[in-house]
C-alpha cells in the first residue's frame, strides 16, 4: 500500500483545490481622510484613502455623509511594490447644532465596517489649501482672518507650507497644528508618521540675502513625552506689526498622499487641550482625585456608596482619609503632611498633578514614620534586565500596609533640587485601601465575521487593593445568528518580576477574559453594523455591582463570497 | 692668538656686526638668600643696537663686594654667612650690579618630597618613561614628577609592587634602601650603574645627588617635614618666560620657585629641563638652551611636584629698519610685540576681497553675493570692515553658523541625546537661542552643566538613552569648558601632568549622582532611598582602586560642600566658570576658529607640556572676556576687528615658515558643511537632504528646500556622500576635523555629484546668465566674485578666453570653468 499514498495525497491536494471557494473580500482599513476638518454646520467633501474600500456603500457616522464616488490612486512606476489604493470622495453634512470636536467615521462595504479616523468640526470657516505648491514665502498661502482653519496636506517628502499673514503690535495669535495620522513615539505610529512642526518668520532679510525671512519663533510640540500631544501649539505676541510667515513641515521631512493637516490661527492665546483623563483612570498623574472617590471605588469594587466625602486639607497635620492640596513653588521646596495611624491599616496613597504634570512636574513622596525613616515612597525601583544596573521611576499611586501605629508625615517634593513652579501643584490623597476593578481594556474596534467564523477579543482588568470578587463579563446586542462565548486562549508564561514581593505596592494584579464572537454558518449577513455592548461588572458578595466599564464594537455579518 | 680668535669673535657674530651692545643687566636684580648654603644663579643679558638681547652671562666677569659673604662658581653665588653684598657683573666695558642679602636663617630643615623627590625628578628617575609610569619600572613605581612624596617613600623604604587596579601591594616587600650598609641601597647602586640599571646611568658616586642620597640612608631614611601641603612649592617661574635666540646661540633659564609661605628660592639646578624639539633648540642639565634652526619650542621644567615650561624662538638675523605696524587692538599690540621679539614682519594687510571672504566665512559661514562683493570691494569709507563685521554679527547667518559650530562642540547627534530625534532637535534649539540672544557664555555653561529634570540641556547627559557613566561626562564637561584633558587620570595618576587619579574621581564625583528616571535627568539625594532598600542597591561612586566612596572634589584637591539633597553640578559649574580655567579655554577654542590654530593648540588640550605660543595674550583675551560679561559675539568683534586677523595669507621672506605667530594668515580647508553650501551658492543649485539613519538607502524624509548643510541640526539624522568624504564628524565624542584632503574627495571632484550633476541644472546661476545672453567676461567676473570675493586678473582672463576659445561647446567650456573654479585650491580653502 505505502506505494499508493503518495498518489492519493496528490489525489485529495487536487480536490481541496479545485473545490476552494473564491476569495474573500479584504478588510475594509482607512488609511487617511483628506481634509479632515470642516466647519459645523456646513456641509463639505472628503477623500478617504483605504484599502478594500473600493465598493464602500455607506458611511457610519453620528454626522450625516454619503458616498459621492469612488476611485483608485494611479498605478505606481515600473518597479515599485506600492499597491494603488482605494480612494473614496464623501459628502459630509453637518447640522447647525452639530458639537465641534472630533466625530469618527468609518465605511461599510461588502466586505464589512472598517477602522474609525476622526472628522473635525470646527465652530469657525475652514479654508482648504490651494492648489500648487506653497514651500516659498512667495509662494505662500494668505490667511484672509482670524480665526481661520486651514486644511492642507504634505503630498511629497520635504514638502513645506508656508502662510502668510499680518500682525499688529502687541497682539497674540495661537497657531495650533494637527496631524491626520498619529506622530512619532505615539500609540500607533511608525516611522512614517506625521509630526508637525511650526515655525514662525518674519521679513527682515540679511546682508546676504535681502529676501532671507527671519525666524522668530519655532515650535515642535510642548514636550514629547508619552502620553502628551504630539502636536505643535505655538503661541505668540507679536512685538511689532507687519507682515509674517508660518512654516508647516513633517517633523522629519516625511510627506505622501496621507500627510494630511489642520491649522488653527486664533486671534489670542488658547490653552491645548490636556488629553482627556481617563475617569477610571488610577494610574494617571491627570486623574481626578475627587473628595466623592472613595464611593466611587467602593462602586467598582462591587460596594455600596455610603462613604463620607473627603476632607481637603493644606500641608500640615491631617485626619484620615485626606485630600492634601499645595504646590512646590520653589525649588528644593518640600512640604508635610502629619497624622496618626492609631492601628494597623492598609492604605493607600495617590497623586494627581492638576497643573504641571511629568515630566515637567515630578512629584515624590515619601512616607516617614516617627523617627523620619522612610516607610514607602512613590518611586517604583527594580534592575534592568540587560544591565542590572538600578532603575527607578515614579508612580502616580502606593498602596502600603502599616503595621505599627504611631504618628506618620508624608512628604511631597519635586525630584529634581533645582526646579519649582507655583503649576507644580499637587493633590495627595490619603485613604484607607478599597478592593475594586481598576482600569479595564476592551480590544477591538470593530468585528467583521463571514458565517461559521469566529473571532476572540480580550478584556483586561487590574484588580485593585487586593480586589478578590469575580468579574462578569456580558455582551448585549448582538446580531441574529451571532454569539459571544466565554473563551480562553494561550497565555505564555511570564518571568518573575525582578522585584517579586515589592511590586504589588507600585503595580495592580492584571487578569485577561477572552470572548469568541462567533456566527453560525447559518446567520443571515448585515447590511448595517450591529452595536454590540461588552459589559463589565464586578461580583462581590454572590451579587452583580454596577457597571465598571463598557464599550460598543460595530460588529457585521458579511456574506460569502 | 690665532686659536682665540674664534671665542672673540662668537658674540660678534650673535649680535651682529652692525649692532652695538647698549647696556648690561643682571637678573635678578635683587635677591634674597635664606642663611648659608642656600644659592643664587644670575644671568646677564645685553642689550644691544639692534633691538635684540643676548645672554652673555658665560663671557661675563662676576665679582662679589665682600667675598667673605659668599662664594662665586661662574655666576652661581652660594652664601656663606650673613649679611649685604654687591655682585657686579662686567662685559665689553659696561657693568652692571645685584643687591643680594643673606640673612642668617637657620638651615632649612630636611623634606623627602623636596630633598630625595627633586633629585628623583631632576634625573628623570620619576618620568614618565621610567619610575613614574603608570605601573612603574622594574619593580618600583615613583609618582610622577614626586607628586606624592608619601607613596614615593613608602615605595622606597618598603619595597614591594604596585598595582593599577588595587591598593594591594604584589610581590615581596623588598626594601630600596639598605640601612645597615647604605652604600649597597639599590637606590645608590642601580642609578650610578654599580647594578644593572634598565634607566642606565643616572649620576655619578662622587656627584652632589649621591652624596644626598647616601647620607639621608645613613641618616635612617626620615621623612622629614611635609612639603607640599604646608611650606611647599606653589609655583615655578621661568625667566624669560620667552626667550629669543639666534641659530646657534645660547640662552640661560632662571627658575624660581614660590613657596606657599611667600618667599622665593633659586631652583635652577634643582630641576629637569626637556625641550619639546630639540631639533629647534635643545637644553642641558643645567638649563641652557641652545639654538639649532629657525622656529619655535617649549621647554619644560620639572621638578617635585611642579611642572612650567618657556618658550624658546629660534630667531633670524636682526631685520634693519622694522616696519612699525599700527596696533588696532591689544590682540595686535601682544601679537605685534612677539612678531618684533622673533624678527618677523606681519604680512601686509589682506586686501579687501581677501578679507571679505575670510570674515564672512568666519563669522556665518557663508559665502557672499556677487553683488555685495562688489559693493564692498568699491566702497571708499575706511570703516567699512568695521561696519561689515557687526553686520555680520547681527546677521541670521551668523546664527544658523554658530549653532552650527557649537552644535559640535556641545555634540548635538540622536545617539548623543538620548536617542531620540526630538530631544537632539530641542537640544540643538536651546543651543539656537542662546546664540540668537547672545547669551553670556558664563550661563550657558552653568545651564549645560547643571541641567536637571527633562529641560533640553539636559539631553546631552543621557547618550543612548543612559545616563552616561560619570567619568566620561566629567571628561567631557572639563574638556569642553576648561579644555582639558584628564581621561588619563581615570586609571591612575596621570603620567605627565600633575592630575592625579584622587582629583579625577573626586571631578566625576560631581556627577556620581546623576540619574535618570524615565525621561528625566536627577541628582539622586544621597539621604534618602526613594525605595533603594528594594533592590539593595546605593547611590555612590567607587574609586576604581581604593573601591571607596568618592566624594565631590574640586580640581584643586579640596572638597566641595554639597547638601545631601542638592544637586552637586550646580556647585561644580559655580566653581568652573569662576576658575581662570574657563574663560581661557573658551577664549582659545574662539582664537583657535579664527586663526586655524590655538593659542595653545589643540584648543582643548592644555597642559604644562603644550603650552601657550602667547600666554599674556591668552590671559588678556581671558580677562576682557571675563571683564565684558562672556560676550561672544564682542569676543569675536574684538577678534576679527584685530589685524593680526586681517593680515593677508601672502608670506613675506621673513615669516614665509611661521605658522604660529600668526604673523599670517594660514590657510586651512573649509569645513564640509561650509564648503557644500559654498558649492550650492556659487553654482545657484541649492543641495537636497534625505533623512535617513541608514547611510541614505531608506530615506522616510527630506529636509525643507532652503536647508543648507550648516542647519543640518544632526548629522546621524541627514546622510550626504559629500559630508561624509569631507570630514564631517559624526559628534560621537568632542569631534577633531583635520581638513585633510584625501584621495576619495579628489575622486568625488572628479564625477561626484556635488561638482559635477550641479553644473549642467537647467536653473544653475550658469544656465540663468546664459539664458540672460551673459557675455563671457561677465560670466567670469560673476563666477569669481562669487566663489573667489575677487574678480580675475587680466592674466587669468586671457586664459580662460583662450581655452573657452578652443572648445567648440561654449556651454561645455563654461562648466568646466566652473569646475575648475569650485575644485581650486583657493575655493576649497579660508585664507
Amino acid at each position: 500500500m505505502r506505494v499508493l499514498w503518495p498518489i492519493l495525497l496528490l489525489a485529495s491536494v487536487t480536490v481541496v483545490s479545485a473545490q476552494q471557494p473564491p476569495p474573500r473580500p479584504a478588510d475594509p482599513k482607512l488609511l487617511s481622510i483628506h481634509p479632515f476638518a470642516g466647519q459645523a454646520g456646513t456641509s463639505f467633501t472628503v477623500t478617504v484613502r483605504g484599502t478594500g474600500i473600493k465598493t464602500a456603500t455607506s458611511v457610519q457616522s453620528d454626522l450625516e455623509a454619503s458616498v459621492e464616488a469612488v476611485d483608485q490612486e494611479a498605478p505606481p512606476a515600473p518597479g515599485s511594490r506600492r499597491t494603488p489604493s482605494d480612494l473614496v470622495r464623501l459628502k459630509i453634512t453637518s447640522a447647525p447644532d452639530a458639537k465641534p470636536g472630533r466625530h469618527n467615521l468609518r465605511l461599510i462595504t461588502p466586505g464589512g465596517i472598517s477602522n474609525a479616523l476622526p472628522i473635525h468640526l470646527t465652530p469657525h470657516a475652514v479654508v482648504s489649501e490651494p492648489d500648487g505648491i506653497h514651500e516659498t514665502p512667495e509662494t505662500a498661502i494668505p490667511v484672509p482672518s482670524l480665526p481661520t482653519t486651514f486644511t492642507g496636506r504634505i503630498t511629497a517628502k520635504g514638502e513645506s507650507d508656508f502662510f502668510v499673514f499680518e500682525a499688529h503690535e502687541g497682539q497674540t495669535i495661537t497657531f495650533s497644528a494637527a496631524s491626520g495620522l498619529p506622530g512619532i513615539g505615539s500609540a500607533g505610529s511608525n516611522a512614517n508618521g506625521f509630526d508637525p512642526s511650526l515655525a514662525l518668520y518674519e521679513l527682515g532679510g540679511s546682508w546676504f540675502d535681502p529676501a532671507r525671512i527671519r525666524r522668530v519663533a519655532f515650535n515642535d510640540e510642548p514636550l514629547w513625552f508619552f502620553g502628551r500631544h504630539q502636536e505643535p501649539h505655538l503661541v505668540h505676541r507679536f512685538q511689532k506689526t507687519g507682515k509674517y510667515y508660518l512654516r508647516l513641515e513633517a517633523f522629519s521631512g516625511q510627506g505622501g498622499p496621507d500627510y494630511s493637516y489642520r491649522l488653527d490661527f486664533f486671534p489670542r492665546e488658547t490653552q491645548q487641550d490636556r488629553p482627556p483623563a481617563d475617569p477610571s483612570g488610577e494610574r494617571g498623574f491627570s486623574r481626578l482625585l475627587s473628595t466623592d472617590r472613595l464611593n466611587q471605588l467602593a462602586e467598582r469594587g462591587g460596594k455600596p456608596r455610603d462613604r463620607k466625602s473627603v476632607e481637603t486639607y493644606n500641608p500640615g497635620p491631617v485626619q484620615l482619609p485626606a485630600i492634601i492640596e499645595g504646590a512646590i513653588a520653589e525649588p528644593g521646596q518640600s512640604q508635610r503632611a502629619h497624622f496618626q495611624i492609631d492601628g494597623p491599616r492598609d492604605i493607600a496613597i495617590e497623586i494627581q498633578t492638576p497643573s504641571a504634570d511629568p515630566p515637567l512636574f515630578n512629584p515624590v513622596v515619601r512616607l516617614l514614620d516617627s523617627r523620619g525613616e522612610e516607610v514607602a515612597t512613590n518611586i517604583l525601583v527594580g534592575r534592568g534586565a540587560c544591565t542590572g544596573a538600578m532603575s527607578k521611576s515614579i508612580q502616580a499611586k502606593v498602596i502600603v500596609p502599616i503595621r505599627n501605629p504611631g504618628a506618620y508625615t508624608v512628604e511631597v517634593r519635586d525630584l529634581t533640587a533645582d526646579l519649582g513652579d507655583p503649576s507644580f501643584r499637587y493633590r495627595l490623597m490619603i485613604r484607607q485601601q478599597i478592593p475594586h476593578l481598576g482600569n479595564i481594556g476592551i480590544d477591538e474596534d470593530h468585528i467583521n465575521l463571514f458565517p461559521g467564523d469566529a473571532k476572540t477579543t480580550r478584556v483586561t482588568f487590574d484588580r485593585e487593593e487586593d480586589f478578590r470578587g469575580a468579574v462578569a463579563i456580558t455582551v448585549e446586542s448582538l446580531p441574529p445568528g451571532v454569539q459571544a462565548l466565554p473563551s480562553a486562549d494561550y497565555e505564555p508564561d511570564k518571568d518573575a518580576p525582578l522585584t517579586a514581593g515589592k511590586r504589588e505596592r507600585f503595580n495592580p494584579r492584571t487578569e485577561r477574559a477572552v470572548i469568541a464572537f462567533t456566527a453560525d454558518p447559518t446567520a443571515p449577513p448585515t447590511t448595517k453594523p450591529a452595536m454590540a455592548r461588552v459589559v463589565v461588572r464586578p461580583i462581590v458578595d454572590g451579587k452583580p455591582g454596577a457597571v465598571a466599564a463598557s464599550k460598543q464594537i460595530p460588529i457585521m455579518v458579511v456574506p460569502q463570497p | 692668538m690665532k686659536f682665540l680668535l674664534p671665542f672673540l669673535a662668537l658674540p660678534l657674530l650673535a649680535a651682529g656686526l652692525d649692532s652695538k651692545m647698549l647696556s648690561l643687566k643682571i637678573y635678578p636684580s635683587t635677591v634674597k638668600l635664606s642663611g648659608a648654603g642656600s644659592t643664587q644663579q644670575f644671568l646677564a643679558i645685553a642689550n644691544y643696537s639692534d633691538g635684540v638681547e643676548r645672554d652673555v652671562t658665560s663671557e661675563t666677569a662676576w665679582t662679589l663686594s665682600h667675598p667673605n659673604l659668599g662664594k662665586l662658581a661662574g655666576a652661581r653665588l652660594s652664601a656663606l654667612a650673613g649679611g649685604s653684598l654687591n655682585l657686579t657683573a662686567r662685559f665689553q666695558g659696561k657693568q652692571a650690579i645685584s643687591r643680594v642679602e643673606i640673612t642668617n636663617a637657620p638651615p632649612r630643615p630636611f623634606q623627602f618630597g623636596r630633598d630625595i623627590g627633586g633629585i628623583l625628578t631632576k634625573r628623570g628617575c620619576n618620568s614618565a618613561a621610567c619610575h613614574g609610569g603608570v605601573k612603574g619600572r622594574g619593580g618600583l613605581k615613583l609618582s610622577a614628577n614626586a607628586l606624592y612624596p608619601k607613596d614615593d617613600y613608602e615605595w622606597i623604604t618598603k619595597g614591594g609592587i604596585y598595582q593599577v587596579l588595587t591598593t594591594q601591594v604584589a610581590g615581596d616587600r623588598v626594601p630600596r634602601v639598605n640601612i645597615a650598609q647604605p652604600e649597597k641601597s639599590l637606590l645608590l647602586t642601580k642609578p650610578t650603574g654599580v647594578e644593572a640599571h634598565g634607566g642606565g646611568k643616572r649620576f655619578d658616586i662622587d656627584s652632589e645627588d649621591y652624596r644626598v642620597l647616601l647620607q639621608w640612608v645613613k641618616n635612617g631614611t626620615p621623612y622629614g617635614e611635609e612639603g607640599m601641603g604646608g611650606s611647599g612649592i606653589v609655583a615655578f617661574e621661568v625667566w624669560p618666560s620667552i626667550a629669543t635666540l639666534p641659530v646657534q646661540g645660547v640662552r640661560r633659564l632662571l627658575v624660581t620657585a614660590r613657596f606657599a609661605d611667600g618667599h622665593s628660592e633659586d631652583y635652577t639646578h634643582q630641576v629637569l629641563y626637556a625641550s619639546n624639539e630639540s631639533d629647534i633648540a635643545s637644553v642641558n642639565a643645567e638649563g641652557l638652551v641652545t639654538a639649532h634652526k629657525l622656529g619655535e619650542t617649549a621647554i619644560l621644567v620639572r621638578a617635585a611636584g611642579q611642572v612650567a615650561s618657556a618658550v624658546a624662538g629660534v630667531i633670524g638675523p636682526p631685520i634693519p629698519g622694522y616696519p612699525a605696524v599700527s596696533p588696532a587692538n591689544f590682540i595686535d599690540t601682544q601679537v605685534f610685540a612677539k612678531l618684533r621679539q622673533f624678527n618677523l614682519i606681519p604680512s601686509e594687510l589682506s586686501e579687501d576681497g581677501e578679507f571679505l571672504r575670510r570674515v564672512c566665512l568666519d563669522l556665518t559661514g557663508t559665502l557672499p553675493p556677487p553683488a555685495r562683493t562688489r559693493e564692498f570691494l568699491a566702497s571708499t569709507d575706511p570703516r567699512k570692515r568695521e561696519k561689515l563685521i557687526d553686520t555680520l554679527l547681527a546677521s541670521p547667518e551668523y546664527n544658523d553658523y554658530w549653532t552650527f559650530r557649537f552644535s559640535d562642540v556641545f555634540r548635538v547627534a540622536i545617539f548623543a541625546n538620548g536617542l531620540m530625534p526630538k530631544w537632539s532637535t530641542g537640544y540643538s534649539e536651546w543651543i539656537r537661542n542662546n546664540i540668537e540672544t547672545n547669551r553670556p557664555y558664563d550661563q550657558v555653561a552653568r545651564e549645560r552643566l547643571s541641567a536637571q529634570g527633562y529641560s533640553p540641556a539636559t539631553r546631552h547627559f543621557i547618550p543612548y538613552n543612559q545616563i552616561g557613566t560619570p567619568p566620561d561626562t566629567m571628561a567631557e564637561e572639563v574638556r569642553v569648558f576648561f579644555g582639558r584633558r584628564l581621561d588619563c587620570a581615570q586609571c591612575h595618576n596621570h603620567p605627565y601632568e600633575n592630575w592625579s587619579q584622587d582629583q579625577f574621581w573626586g571631578m566625576a564625583a560631581f556627577f556620581g549622582r546623576m540619574f535618570k528616571m524615565g525621561s528625566i535627568v536627577v541628582d539622586h539625594p544621597v539621604n534618602m532611598d526613594w525605595s533603594s532598600k528594594d533592590v539593595d542597591g546605593k547611590i555612590e561612586l567607587l574609586h576604581p582602586r581604593t573601591k571607596s566612596a568618592v566624594h565631590p572634589m574640586y580640581l584643586d584637591g579640596s572638597a566641595a560642600q554639597v547638601a545631601a539633597d542638592a544637586n552637586p553640578r550646580k556647585e561644580l559649574a559655580r566653581w568652573m566658570t569662576a576658575h581662570p580655567y574657563f574663560a581661557e579655554a573658551a577664549v582659545n577654542r574662539l582664537w583657535g576658529y579664527f586663526f586655524a590654530r590655538g593659542i595653545v593648540d589643540p584648543v582643548d588640550d592644555f597642559r604644562s607640556t603644550n603650552p601657550p605660543t602667547h600666554p599674556e595674550l591668552l590671559a588678556t583675551l581671558a580677562s576682557d572676556f571675563r571683564g565684558n560679561g562672556y560676550n561672544l559675539r564682542r569676543l569675536m568683534k574684538t577678534i576679527t576687528t584685530s589685524r593680526a586677523y586681517q593680515l593677508s595669507h601672502r608670506p613675506n621672506n621673513t615669516n614665509r615658515a611661521d605658522l604660529t605667530n600668526y604673523s599670517h594668515s594660514v590657510a586651512r580647508a573649509v569645513d564640509a558643511e561650509v564648503l557644500l553650501d559654498a558649492v550650492a551658492d556659487v553654482t545657484g543649485v541649492p543641495e537636497t537632504f534625505a533623512t535617513s539613519v541608514t547611510g541614505g538607502a531608506s530615506a522616510i524624509g527630506q529636509a525643507p528646500a532652503g536647508t543648507r548643510a550648516i542647519h543640518l541640526k544632526d548629522p546621524d539624522m541627514y546622510f550626504s556622500r559629500f559630508l561624509e568624504l569631507y570630514g564631517r564628524p559624526s559628534r560621537g565624542a568632542i569631534p577633531e576635523r583635520s581638513g585633510k584632503p584625501n584621495l576619495a574627495q579628489a575622486l568625488h571632484m572628479l564625477a561626484g555629484a556635488t561638482y559635477v550633476d550641479r553644473l549642467g541644472q537647467p536653473n544653475s546661476r550658469l544656465a540663468r546668465m546664459l539664458e540672460s545672453g551673459a557675455t563671457d567676461d561677465r560670466i567670469f567676473e560673476e563666477f569669481y566674485l562669487a566663489s573667489l570675493m575677487r574678480l580675475p586678473g587680466a592674466d587669468e582672463k586671457a586664459e580662460l578666453k583662450q581655452i573657452l576659445g578652443q572648445r567648440q561647446d561654449r556651454t561645455a567650456g563654461l562648466r568646466e570653468f566652473i569646475w575648475a573654479l569650485i575644485s581650486s585650491r583657493e575655493f576649497a580653502e579660508n585664507h
